[in-house]
């Protein structure tokens, strides 16, 4: 379906390539906008490269590993402090430690390849680099090296340094080979370090059963939580619940997870899959390799959240646990009912721009309808075909959706459908402030966790904070015509 | 100044036609620079009678990149020509041709091009198999590129793969070709096939160099054949080539041939059945 004129946007006509991107939902004949594919030069994105997306998405969150990068060191900027929850493991304080083992985020270690280091091979570098790293905190559970452009042009042999490592420290050591060109934004990213992670980890669960879950310590409830990164403590809320429900939670790839955790990702009887762009690879993997099967989920909003609970408890046929689920929806929407019901009224009817990386626009555009607010228009950064299925499946039909948006398009949009709030990440959120619209952040959020069912009450109250911040009435003078 | 680099297959005698045609040319009175461009590091051999001389690249490993001096990577050979060798890594690591780029640039920023110079020679390895093999021809750089073949296939077959490089360059920095040099194998009509070769891709020969043992016994005593034997008959073959160097004004670019061409040239020289 053609976009009506009125919805192509101005900025647009000099760079016509852009209007293939867009797209108005529709339920009943859904509508894909081009997605996944390369960026024209001269489009400003707000894309990331591979590396981004395989050390700062998914491999990141793993909390008690050396994040090793091997690469110039500005691959390697921005990459500690950037969230408020920094790992959880705290063993530093357990007898015999003498170190803090959480490295989350807390540290960022690079090779700093220099340019004699490319024109003689930074191999050396990189071993020197890992045993240093190790001899500093001997208590991480593991290595994960990263490539990146650098060392992938130069071809550097780094399986035979984790190898060599491996059998000086006696942990793994996995390779993550993402440079920023293999691949046309982040997303390309999740996907190698799901497969090669998978790859590696299956290797070493061969070479060394002992890290197996043993048959005595299973149970018949084991799941695992794929695609879930401990945004602001999510799994404080997550786990819970569903341990109530009566699973054990095996392992989370990745949120704060323990390497020993994560090589026992598939002794477990379910996967539980939350983000479904960057983690739906190694589900399918386990599922082929390991016949375990898994089932999608969406952690946010009272819905989808109580659909995750059912779809488990009905994946394990346990009657019990089906009352259970249905005891914990009732109890968990119960109690948010209260301070939900005050956010409703404060919110209902407000306008709500999505812009986030993918899959969280289809999960927030149900949330935003519970909390009475209306989706004027989606954004995704590196959203695939499937991503797009969903939201047109959820969305009111004539969503106006935008792939890969850059900021004049953004700010075309702001101006257009003037939302009162813009759910976006870092990088944007300054634009839209200067035009007077508050912004949630929506990559690492502002006060969460925004999981579950009372995160749904975080969420609202930060939403609710954004949008009634007394600031912004400054913004709204005679010439502010929202 | 004139910056000429020499391209052709590994093998073929780049290092020693160019010592040669160097060592020549400061007997005429020229100065000259040569770098080396190989990652074996042994082009300017001869002309430092055997003495192997650290790369700039090896000092780089050593002492960094911001400390690199010029007297510790240029030493003064046969004549007066100041001899530098790029370097590189071992075989199967890191990138040589970065190393070939880091190189040059290091050899600019210290002021190793000083307007003394008659001549600047870059004798460059086998094949230009990436980006940095290319530096020599790129902007600024050598402005006349010299191939060197013998009348057999893949040396032929190499000389006009290098001149596809040419022929791109030639739009973007303004190289040229100057000519082709047959260092010759004494294969049957080596000179005519040579000719023809060199009419097809759009240049000329420049000399024909005939094959004598005794490039072979100066090799031994680690001379160039100007130095070891002045008065040999071969000494004049290279004189005679670095006066075609120097009076050379054929410069063009290059018309490269397609396989089936080049074939078809072996087979009318009855190189090929």
């Amino acid at each position: 379906m053609p976009i009506p004129e009125t919805y192509e946007l101005e900025c647009d006509r000099c760079i016509p390539e852009r209007y293939k991107h867009m797209a108005l939902s529709n339920r009943e004949q859904p509508v894909i906008p081009a997605c996944n594919i390369k960026t024209v030069p001269g489009d400003m994105t707000e894309r990331g490269c591979a590396f981004a997306g395989a050390r700062g998405v998914v491999g990141g969150p793993i909390g008690d590993c050396i994040q090793m990068i091997h690469s110039p060191s500005g691959c390697a900027w921005y990459q500690w402090g950037t969230r408020r929850n920094l790992s959880t493991i705290y063993n530093w304080s357990g007898p015999g430690k003498l170190c803090n083992d959480s490295h989350n985020r807390r540290r960022a270690i690079t090779t700093d390849l220099k340019e004699e280091d490319v024109v003689f091979g930074g191999v050396k570098k990189l071993k020197n680099a890992c045993l240093e790293t190790w001899r500093l905190t001997p208590g991480a559970g593991g290595i994960l090296i990263y490539t990146t452009c650098t060392s992938g042009l130069i071809g550097d042999d780094c399986h035979a340094v984790a190898r060599e490592v491996e059998k000086e420290i006696g942990k793994p050591v996995f390779v993550i080979e993402a440079p920023g060109f293999c691949g046309v934004s982040q997303s390309k990213g999740h996907h190698e370090f799901n497969v090669q992670f998978y790859k590696q980890m299956t290797e070493y669960r061969e070479a060394h059963p002992e890290v197996c879950l043993k048959e005595e310590d299973k149970t018949p409830y084991d799941i695992n939580i794929i695609g879930e990164f401990n945004m602001d403590w999510d799994l404080a809320l997550i786990k819970p619940l569903f341990e109530k429900l009566g699973c054990r939670i095996v392992t989370v790839f990745t949120g704060g997870e323990r390497m020993d955790n994560l090589l026992k990702m598939p002794d477990a009887k379910l996967n539980v899959l939350h983000c479904q762009r960057s983690c739906t690879y190694i589900s399918n993997l386990i599922q082929q390799g390991y016949e375990v099967p898994y089932v999608r989920a969406s952690f946010f909003g009272i819905e989808q959240t109580a659909r995750a609970l059912r779809d488990v408890a009905k994946f394990f046929k346990s009657e019990e646990m089906i009352d259970k689920a249905e005891q914990i929806i009732d109890k968990e929407t119960k109690a948010i009912t209260p301070a939900l019901n005050f956010y409703r009224e404060k919110l209902a009817g407000k306008k709500v721009g999505l812009y986030v990386g993918g899959p969280r626009v289809w999960h927030w555009t149900k949330v935003m309808k519970e909390l009475g607010m209306e989706v004027v228009f989606g954004m995704c950064t590196f959203a695939h075909e499937d991503d797009y299925e969903k939201i047109n499946a959820r969305a009111e039909d004539g969503l106006f959706l935008v792939d890969a948006p850059n900021e004049f398009e953004i700010e075309e949009c702001l101006e257009r459908f003037k939302p009162d709030l813009f759910l976006t990440g870092l990088k944007e959120k300054y634009l839209a402030r200067k035009f007077g619209v508050p912004t949630v952040n929506s990559h690492s959020y502002e006060k969460g966790p925004y999981a579950m069912f009372r995160g749904l009450i975080n969420f609202a109250r930060d939403i609710y904070q954004g949008i009634y911040a007394p600031v912004w009435k400054f913004t709204r003078d005679e010439d502010f015509t929202r | 100044m004139r910056q000429v680099a020499i391209y052709g297959k590994g093998g073929i005698g780049k290092s020693t036609t160019t010592q040669n045609l160097t060592a020549a040319l400061s007997t005429m009175g020229k100065h000259i620079l040569q770098i080396g461009c190989d990652p074996k590091a042994d082009s300017t051999r001869m002309l430092m009678g055997g003495r192997r001389q650290a790369s700039v690249l090896d000092t780089l490993r050593e002492v960094g990149t911001d400390n690199v001096k010029l007297e510790d990577v240029m030493q003064v050979g046969f004549g007066g020509i100041k001899c530098v060798e790029a370097g590189g890594p071992e075989p199967g690591v890191g990138c040589a041709g970065r190393g070939i780029i880091t190189a040059i640039n290091l050899l600019e920023e210290d002021g190793a091009y000083t307007d003394d110079l008659d001549f600047v020679f870059y004798d460059v390895l086998g094949d230009v198999v990436c980006g940095g093999f290319a530096m020599p021809m790129r902007e600024g750089k050598a402005k006349e590129i010299y191939l060197v073949a013998s009348g057999e296939m893949m040396a032929l077959y190499a000389a006009n793969n290098i001149s596809k490089a040419i022929a791109k360059f030639a739009q973007q920095s303004g190289i040229r070709l100057g000519g082709m040099i047959c260092n010759s194998r004494n294969v049957e009509n080596e000179l005519e096939l040579l000719t023809a070769f060199s009419k097809a891709i759009g240049t000329h020969l420049v000399h024909f160099i005939p094959r004598d043992k005794i490039v072979q016994r100066a090799e031994i005593s680690k001379k160039t054949v100007v130095e070891y034997d002045p008065e040999s008959n071969q000494a004049k073959e290279y004189l005679k080539l670095a006066k075609n160097v120097i009076e050379n004004g054929n410069f063009s670019i290059p018309t490269p041939i397609t396989y089936e061409e080049l074939e078809k040239l072996m087979i009318d020289f009855g190189v090929m059945e």
